[in-house]
């Protein structure tokens, strides 16, 4: 359902428009195909549930065999912040055995070498800390292929220079972002996502979980002013509000008049950082999950951990996205207006202007089980949550 | 009524001294001094009659002209206290004549004097130390230590977000210096005294937080109420009393499960200096950040260092920029070699073992020693919680014997009994029940655990949820300022 807008929705839509690139690429983005399947536990089912999926996909040695992987998961947020006792791999984090299974895979498929990514939250510390501090067992997935390795990519890591990664088309807010080096020492991108809802966004998916690729030495709240700081401190609020600069030596803001809500920034960032570091195969997680925001909010927004039972996968983040947001309920050719995009651009939409990939669901080949078998509508869990707290 | 260990101080402003001292403040009024007169009244007494509040601090002489005044304003107090079977402690501060204050005081009757600095000699009765955190020394003969600059407790309004790996908000928290002192002086009791910020009215859970988190560290708050508190106390006002009634009740807690203080802290980590200046902040700023990377650790005083246990430490942080004496070295640099990390400051002489590879954004260079590794900063003043955030990741998460999740408000408190049994602290800064309930990971083996709490009527039975990796995982109710979870084998 339509919402009305507020008068500042509206110019910032209209500020949508005019920073929409002046040719769209949207004629000539790429379909995809994508498969669905359900999955309701990480238990014994998971593998052969992915391995359907992956053939289903055409197989994963064409696009890995003898090739470097890089893997970026999604460990967003305050790691000791669990949502009512879920553990995060439950909720809002990628899951050990479902990260274990993607790597088993990649190794199946002829992969030369596996690098798991994650830049995550503030943090520099090695990704093992953060899976220890969760009871996680790194080595079961540093065992699930040869040649696996970890890196945070929140600093510089084990490069010795960031990597520049420029927009096709010049870019909606920036031109271009520095990257730490292991987003381009790789042959083939994957982005394993969790199937969540965004409180800025919408949503978040395949292509959201691309922006914790930014490192915060450049893009952090204590990132350095001309150049990157060592070691990262704070958060990517830059990209939410623009209130501070990214490190001078990172392409900087085209336009500093543009608006500074998040739910006009963000979705450009997201969109023009899957256009500058395209994935190449996007993977959705949603057997347990958590929704009403990417990460836990301390009660002010309505959020639960649930089963949707359900996994993504497509070799297009656009389309693998759009597939997504059809299972938690929405319309991805909605715009601003509609929920999930009830104060945001679609990101879907303006990635798609850049030429990244298709959101109509029509258009894109999906296979697999039907949407419609797998629908868990997120907006329904919501308005239980309030419900139950209106009768409090 | 002797001052000892046991006693549960309470701060009891009244009287010419201290309407004379106050008078001076911003905001101070008419109705504050009628109060302040009030409390000379020996009827007033039935606000501590039947709580655990057995001592009351009074104004004793600050060196000004009110002071023969206030000591003969109390006297019909401090006979009506001592029939009842209160001790009453004389505060002597400022200019006072410190020898006549004294001498008066034991000819009153008082139980004993607090002051700041030396005991002036030959005093016929009990001088509690009142110093400042950083003056607190454990050489004193008192059987109680006491700190005059103790932090009311919670989270600062405008608190920044820690500039670390998490988001968790500061808190406000005697932990450090409350740890300190019982470290520096084992077997003594610790007051702590702070008083309520006048600028906000204050629920009672508030104040409960107040007696909860010197009392978790084995301290006891000098109970210091507000002025509208304690104005509507006088006057009988309901909810002065309820709330009066969850503060005793808090009191009465903590005196009924004091056993915790004979309890260790448990933590693989120790920080080990002398707690003093130059590098009383840099222990000190360590000892507060620490709770809030969620690290258990255990308190060193350097000067006992030698000949305490290590038993069960993987690491050990030196903090002092003056080296330890020989046998010490010798004895930290053993404990690295037989597999722990020492992490030393930027000025460690010679420093033993090789260079081993460690990440370059961290503020140590590590070196192998042995089975283990010596960590020396790099730099000279670091920031505190950095410092103790890269001794964490050196670490590693593996050796986490404690984790509490959700509740960015709250702060856990581990300790042992002798006797294997444990304890896990629970305090919450927020005073406001968080949107999850905490949630402790334990990674020692326990049969059973319940929790109790100054919020709950009865002890609560906790389930031990086993964990695929070892430990297990404790689910709490919400609550609002303070729980604790005891553990049986």
């Amino acid at each position: 359902m339509k919402q009305d807008l507020t008068r500042r929705q509206v110019l910032a839509g209209a500020g949508a428009l005019l920073a929409r690139p002046a040719l769209s690429r949207a004629a000539t983005a790429p379909t995809a195909r994508v498969t669905v399947a359900k999955c309701k536990t990480y238990g014994p089912e998971l593998v052969p549930t992915l391995g359907t999926m992956f053939d289903q996909l055409g197989g994963l040695g064409r696009l890995v065999k003898g090739k470097t992987v890089a893997l970026k998961v999604n460990f967003i947020g305050v790691r000791w912040q669990r949502l009512d006792g879920a553990k995060m791999e439950d909720t809002f984090w990628s899951h050990p055995r479902m990260i274990g299974a993607v790597v088993h895979f990649l190794g199946k498929a002829g992969a030369r070498r596996i690098r798991v990514l994650e830049g995550a939250w503030s943090s520099a510390e090695p990704l093992p800390e953060l899976m220890l501090s969760q009871n996680w067992r790194p080595q079961d997935i540093l065992n699930a292929a040869p040649n696996v390795e970890f890196e945070n990519t929140n600093y510089l890591g084990t490069g010795k220079k960031y990597s520049r990664f420029m927009v096709p088309g010049g870019g909606l807010i920036y031109p271009g972002y520095d990257l730490n080096h292991s987003y381009e020492d790789c042959d083939v991108f994957v982005s394993l996502a969790k199937l969540k809802e965004h409180a800025a966004a919408g949503f978040t998916m395949s292509m959201k979980n691309v922006y914790g690729a930014t490192p915060i030495t450049i893009y952090g709240t204590g990132a350095g002013v001309d150049e990157p700081s060592i070691r990262p401190r704070g958060s990517r609020g830059l990209f939410h509000s623009a209130f501070r600069l990214p490190s001078k030596s990172a392409p900087q803001q085209k336009d500093m008049t543009l608006p500074t809500e998040p739910g006009y920034r963000l979705p450009r960032i997201v969109a023009e950082i899957n256009a500058a570091r395209p994935v190449h195969l996007a993977i959705i997680e949603g057997i347990h999950t958590a929704t009403g925001a990417e990460t836990n909010y301390g009660g002010s927004r309505p959020q639960a951990a649930v089963q949707p039972g359900v996994l993504i996968a497509g070799t297009n983040s656009v389309a693998t996205d759009a597939v997504g947001l059809a299972v938690i309920g929405y319309d991805p050719m909605a715009d601003r207006g509609t929920p999930p995009f009830a104060t945001a651009d679609n990101t879907l939409h303006l990635a798609e202007d850049l030429g990244v990939g298709v959101r109509d669901l029509s258009r894109n080949e999906i296979v697999g089980t039907p949407i419609k078998d797998v629908v868990f509508s997120y907006a329904a869990v919501r308005d239980k949550i309030l419900a139950a707290q209106k009768k409090a | 009524m002797a001052v000892n260990a046991e006693s549960v101080p309470m701060r009891w402003p009244a009287g010419p001294l201290d309407i004379a001292r106050r008078e001076k403040e911003k905001g101070f009024s008419a109705e504050t001094a009628e109060v302040l007169r009030r409390w000379l009244d020996p009827a007033s007494l039935a606000v501590v009659q039947s709580t655990p509040v057995n001592c009351l601090v009074v104004s004793w002489a600050s060196g000004l002209p009110a002071d023969a005044g206030q000591q003969q304003a109390l006297k019909p107090l401090i006979d009506k206290g001592r029939e009842a079977g209160l001790g009453f402690v004389g505060l002597i501060e400022g200019q006072a004549n410190r020898s006549a204050a004294v001498a008066a005081a034991q000819s009153a009757g008082l139980s004993a004097v607090a002051m700041e600095g030396d005991a002036p000699a030959g005093a016929g009765i009990p001088v509690i130390p009142w110093n400042k955190a950083a003056e607190v020394r454990g050489t004193a003969s008192s059987p109680v230590l006491g700190i005059s600059d103790g932090l009311w407790p919670g989270v600062p309004s405008g608190a920044p977000v820690l500039g670390g790996p998490t988001t968790l908000p500061w808190i406000d928290s005697n932990v450090a210096i409350v740890l300190i002192a019982r470290a520096l002086a084992p077997g003594k009791g610790v007051w702590i005294g702070f008083d309520p910020p006048q600028q906000a009215k204050l629920a009672a859970e508030a104040y409960m937080l107040a007696v909860a988190d010197p009392a978790t560290y084995g301290a006891r708050w000098v109970v210091s109420l507000d002025d509208p508190l304690r104005a509507d106390l006088t006057a009988r006002k309901q909810p002065a009393v309820d709330a009066w009634k969850k503060v005793t009740g808090t009191l009465e807690f903590f005196e009924q499960h004091k056993q915790a203080r004979t309890y260790q802290p448990a933590g693989v980590l120790a920080v080990m200096s002398n707690f003093a200046k130059p590098d009383w902040e840099a222990g000190r700023d360590a000892l507060n950040s620490l709770p809030r990377l969620r690290q258990p650790f255990r308190v060193m005083a350097r000067s006992q260092a030698a000949a305490a246990s290590w038993a069960g430490l993987k690491a050990i942080y030196y903090v002092d920029r003056e080296p330890p004496n020989p046998e010490l070295r010798q004895k930290l640099i053993a404990f690295a070699k037989g597999g722990g990390i020492l992490f030393v400051p930027s000025n460690w002489p010679n420093p033993e073992g090789a260079p081993a590879p460690a990440e370059p954004y961290l503020l140590f260079t590590v070196r192998s020693l042995g089975k283990g590794r010596l960590a020396v900063c790099k730099e000279e003043r670091p920031d505190a919680y950095l410092t103790v955030a890269d001794i964490q990741v050196i670490m590693s998460h593996r050796n986490d014997i404690l984790r509490l999740y959700s509740a960015s408000s709250s702060n856990g408190f581990y300790q042992t009994s002798a006797q294997g049994g444990g304890v896990i602290h629970m305090l919450n800064y927020s005073c406001r029940p968080g949107s999850d309930g905490p949630l402790f990971y334990v990674r020692d083996q326990y049969k059973s655990a319940r929790l109790v709490s100054p919020e709950l009527a009865s002890p609560a039975p906790l389930k031990l949820a086993a964990q695929e990796e070892g430990g297990a995982e404790l689910f709490l109710p919400r609550l609002s300022v303070y729980g604790a979870i005891e553990l049986e084998r």
